[in-house]
């Protein structure tokens, strides 16, 4: 049992590094806090799941058209919205505002158009079977998308570290104003990491019915909270952390189901208080706190 | 006249002159009292995010502390609703001083934390575990205290307290010195206002606003389950509704509930397949265009407003 | 004739003027008042039950009315419906909107216990009877309040006696003795729960609960807690939640390679369709659930037949995004429940109302069963009997009903294959 929790904690907790990470690259760049992201992910939930009603496309493939596709949908939605935030007094609070706005807006449309019940793929899509690991089986569906989940962080990491686009979008999270001045094109570098913030959703989306059993317009809300705890336990405003935290959450998560199973959603909770608490800048990150 | 006369006369008065007359000639007390208790809690959440820049969004915690504090006195210790709800608002201010230690984080940070906080008692109230002391997820039936029309009543009282403490802040050195924490703690804290000490007040003031209308909210309306008095829209209108307004003021927080919850109930009555949807777009227009709230148009007009 | 006719003025005029102390002339509609959540977490067992409602509404319009006794004659219905939007704060005022601004003549509940429990004492408060639709609660119902009657679901405290009554009862014959208890952390699979662990233990039958735990509503991952109740070596696991935990738990029990003996779940028989189009057919193999009345055709002997519903729902709400279920049959036997009611109360006061509701008990058979109440308004009547859904030889599943004995329609099968 201990063994088998540790595992599954593993590997759904690669799921839940790519659940947050989109939020922290949107977090780490622009200082604004994305509450409509579980909305965009609810999206390509449904997005693969219309796909593979009226297609049959595969989800993977699905992965590509969500990341075209979300990718270019957020660059306006961020000339739309951010810079006009961001000339307000305190755009870091204003923004979870904005976007719960946004949240309502797309639950809204959502509803309208696939109506409130749950939708879902079948998991025999992504490989049958159960897989076997260190003498334990999982889903297959599951080892496919903690699969994608790595790659989608490598993704990540590869364009932060390795390409010059990258480079600028840190000096950006490192210190906008002094980025600003040494004639960075603050708003492109940031425009484009919301765009990859909102695929990143859209992709995490893709594999949520077979990692959650289901999607519905009013998911969104859920995964908010899920993402932050993943996010503040890393370390928020640095997407590698978000492994990290996505790890650690997905291990306790399975082994408070194992043991406390009717307390196990108490967790993320106080994890992120003691977290915030204890090293308030997370396990990999800088400086928040004040006075 | 001095400010704080204006002031209470300009909105502290009318609005619970009015709260107070109005059952008199329309019968959805219900609605009414959801105002209310709206009123008070933009105000609290006022005190906290307006005069000291913390953003509460877990602000709910406080309001389900006095909610089930409230009830679960009438239960066990049989307790009269009126002292029962001093026992409310010692739930929420006991929470509030053990949350203190979230005041040290910043920004987002705190309304996250804060947030995870509230989640937290929620899971902890609704656990079937402690079915014995809380009623778990059986939820909470007080049908014997039951009393609609005195529930009312206590419940614009604290309305009018909260109103009156908005005041206070608005016009009183205290008020003063959280500002100045809020723009810059360090040089507060230079000026000689004791930075730790004023925040701490500010939050448990504002944790008792809203453990008193949730014990009020939970005599009201008597029958609920812990996700009722628990649900995040408790926190999002409550913040919503006070920057709407404009923060800082008296009469913002006010006039956000009035319009915002106005046009919410109006919405939901007459073309409810929409409600969602234009709200969203109300909230996200509020804060592109209008980010500091309906007052801060007067102020560019160079009104000065309560 | 002239004699007749003076005659017939005359009995006509009186009447007329023994009826006027409470109303001279019939009203030009009948107005019931309900809400709906069309977004949110309880919309996707709302709105079926809201359209099963409006179905029966629009179907009344459609031949002039229904037939309202006071008046002795069709009088048109007039639905006034508000979204909740499935917040409990809102649905309060909207209820009470109902009630003192548009002054309906019948109050229904939204659908599930978080959304009637506000309900219920504004209510009884305004002293009007709440039609109960789907909100099971066992807390709502006590003797002191008559202002609730509950119409389509069997309240949560009995609801199961059926399931454990077949694994204390059958159980031992096929060998079962190791029940595991799973069930998620709210008021409705919550109390069935307790029902579950108290009719297994008042039968003192040679079974014991090896695993018995709770989880939070909206955990949507199971992989591991069905790798845990595998390790208590369980005959029999019932598992109790709602939709989303029914949707998750079986694909993950499907998806890791795990079969247990016997395996009991709620929705796979409430909503069959819906769990059929996101688990698949192959998961809900020989699942054992509650038979519902969307597939068990009881002899309706008011209103639709079976066939009749489904063919009425799918030309009015196509291949939609509202599911077809048990809880579609839940709001159209509202209306059911209603339109006898109406043709048998004295008056419109909402007492007699009750009376005329309370005399139907145990006599009315619609489309869901028999609709019996206890002497507190709570539904008793309209028991599922315990199905196990099987594969029908042609790609698609089939009900088999297995308890009570006067009901089964086959033998189960155990351990599943």
């Amino acid at each position: 049992m201990l063994e088998y929790a540790l595992l599954a904690g593993l590997v759904f907790g690669l799921y839940f590094s790519l659940v947050g990470l989109g939020l922290n690259l949107v977090f780490g760049v622009m200082r604004i806090v994305n509450l409509a992201h579980g909305d965009f992910l609810m999206l390509g939930a449904f997005g693969a799941f219309w796909l593979f009603n009226l297609y049959h496309l595969n989800p993977i493939a699905t992965v590509f058209i969500a990341l075209a596709v979300f990718g270019a949908l957020g660059v306006p939605l961020y000339y739309l919205l951010v810079p006009r935030l961001q000339r307000a007094r305190d755009p870091e609070m204003l923004s979870i505002i904005l976007f719960f706005g946004l949240s309502q807006v797309i639950e809204a449309l959502a509803t309208v158009g696939f109506g409130p019940s749950e939708r879902s793929i079948p998991g025999r899509v992504l490989g049958s079977g159960p897989v076997h690991v260190l003498g334990q089986t999982f889903p297959a569906a599951w080892m496919v998308s903690a699969a994608a989940s790595a790659l989608a962080v490598l993704g990540v990491y590869f364009y932060l570290y390795r390409t010059r686009l990258g480079y600028l979008t840190r000096a950006v999270m490192v210190h906008r104003e002094e980025a600003l001045a040494t004639g960075i094109d603050v708003h492109r570098v940031s425009a484009i990491a919301f765009g990859a913030g909102l695929a990143l959703a859209a992709i995490a989306g893709v594999f949520a019915p077979f990692m959650l059993g289901s999607a519905t317009p009013a998911m969104g809300v859920d995964l908010n909270i899920q993402s932050f705890a993943v996010i503040v336990i890393g370390s928020l405003g640095n997407p590698l952390g978000t492994v990290l935290g996505g790890i650690l959450y997905g291990v306790s998560l399975m082994f408070m189901q194992t043991y406390f199973s009717s307390w196990a959603n108490l967790l993320p909770y106080l994890l992120l208080i003691l977290i915030l608490l204890v090293r308030p800048s997370g396990l990999l990150g800088r400086q928040v706190r004040r006075a | 006249m001095p400010r704080v006369l204006r002031h209470t006369l300009l909105v502290v008065v009318p609005v619970t002159l009015a709260a107070a007359l109005l059952p008199l000639g329309y019968s959805n007390q219900l609605l009414l009292f959801n105002f209310v208790v709206f009123l008070t809690l933009a105000q609290g959440v006022n005190v906290i995010y307006g005069f000291t820049g913390y953003l509460p969004f877990g602000y709910v915690g406080f309001f389900g502390a006095g909610a089930y504090g409230f009830s679960l006195a009438v239960i066990h210790l049989h307790m009269a609703p009126l002292a029962a709800l001093g026992v409310g608002a010692l739930a929420a201010i006991v929470l509030g001083l053990l949350l203190t230690p979230l005041l040290r984080l910043s920004g987002a940070y705190f309304a996250i934390a804060n947030l995870a906080a509230a989640l937290a008692v929620y899971q902890v109230v609704s656990n079937p575990n402690l079915t014995e002391i809380t009623m778990g997820p059986y939820g909470i039936s007080l049908s014997g205290v039951y009393h609609p029309q005195l529930s009312y009543a206590i419940a614009v009282a604290v309305m009018a307290a909260t109103l009156g403490l908005a005041v206070y802040l608005r016009n009183s050195r205290f008020g003063l010195a959280l500002q100045a924490i809020r723009e810059d703690a360090v040089s507060a804290a230079m000026a000689g206002i004791d930075v730790v000490r004023a925040r701490t007040v500010a939050w448990l003031l504002s944790a008792l606003v809203a453990g008193l209308i949730g014990g009020v909210f939970a005599w009201y309306v008597s029958v609920f389950y812990p996700d009722t008095v628990f649900s995040a829209d408790f926190s999002i209108f409550a913040i919503v509704f006070a920057l709407f307004g404009g923060v800082a003021t008296v009469s913002g927080p006010v006039l956000g509930v009035l319009i915002l919850y106005g046009i919410y109930n109006a919405i939901g009555i007459t073309t409810p397949q929409y409600f969602q949807l234009i709200y969203g777009l109300l909230i996200m227009g509020l804060v592109l265009f209008l980010p500091n709230g309906l007052v801060s148009l007067f102020k560019r007009w160079g009104i000065d407003v309560p | 004739m002239f004699r007749k006719l003076v005659f017939a003025l005359l009995a006509a005029s009186f009447a007329a003027f023994a009826g006027g102390a409470r109303a001279a002339a019939a009203p030009a509609e009948i107005k019931i008042g309900t809400l709906y959540a069309s977004s949110g977490n309880f919309a996707a067992i709302s709105m079926p039950v809201h359209y099963g409602l409006k179905l029966w509404v629009e179907q009344m319009n459609a031949e002039g009315g229904v037939y309202v006794k006071p008046f002795h004659k069709k009088i048109p219905i007039k639905l006034i419906a508000y979204d909740d939007q499935s917040n409990t704060a809102t649905a309060a005022t909207l209820y009470n909107q109902l009630i003192t601004q548009d002054k309906v003549d019948i109050l229904v509940a939204d659908s599930g216990s978080p959304l009637t429990s506000v309900a219920v004492p504004i209510a009884r408060d305004h002293k009007m009877l709440l039609i109960d639709q789907t909100g099971t609660g066992a807390a709502f119902f006590s003797k002191d309040n008559p202002y609730i009657v509950l119409m389509s679901d069997p309240v949560s405290s009995i609801w199961p006696k059926y399931v454990a009554d077949f694994l204390t009862q059958e159980g031992p014959k096929l060998g079962i003795k190791r029940i595991a208890l799973l069930y998620a952390t709210n008021d409705f699979t919550g109390t069935q729960a307790n029902a579950v662990r108290g009719f297994i233990r008042a039968a003192h039958a040679p079974v014991e609960i090896v695993y018995d735990q709770g989880v939070p509503t909206n955990t949507t991952s199971y992989t591991v807690i069905i790798n845990n109740i595998r390790a208590t070596n369980p005959d029999a696991v019932i598992t109790l939640g709602f939709p989303n935990n029914d949707i998750s738990y079986l694909r993950n029990l499907q998806d890791s390679g795990v079969k247990f003996k016997w395996q009991f779940a709620i929705y796979p028989g409430l909503e069959t369709e819906h769990l059929e189009k996101t688990v698949g057919v192959k998961g809900l193999e020989y699942v054992y659930t509650y038979t519902p009345s969307s597939v068990l055709e009881y002899k309706a002997e008011f209103g639709m037949s079976l066939p009749q519903f489904r063919a009425a729902w799918d030309k009015k709400y196509g291949e939609g995004k509202v599911a077809f279920g048990f809880n579609s049959v839940a709001g159209y036997t509202t209306g059911l429940v209603l339109q006898k009611a109406l043709a048998g109360t004295e008056s419109m006061e909402q007492l007699a109302l009750r009376k005329a509701i309370f005399a139907l008990s145990g006599k009315l058979k619609t489309i869901d069963g028999t609709f019996e109440l206890n002497d507190e308004g709570a539904q008793i009547g309209e028991i599922t009997p315990l199905g196990q859904i099987v594969p029908d030889g042609k790609g698609g599943l089939k009900f088999v009903v297995v308890y009570p004995p006067a009901a089964t329609t086959g033998k189960p099968v155990y351990p599943a294959k």
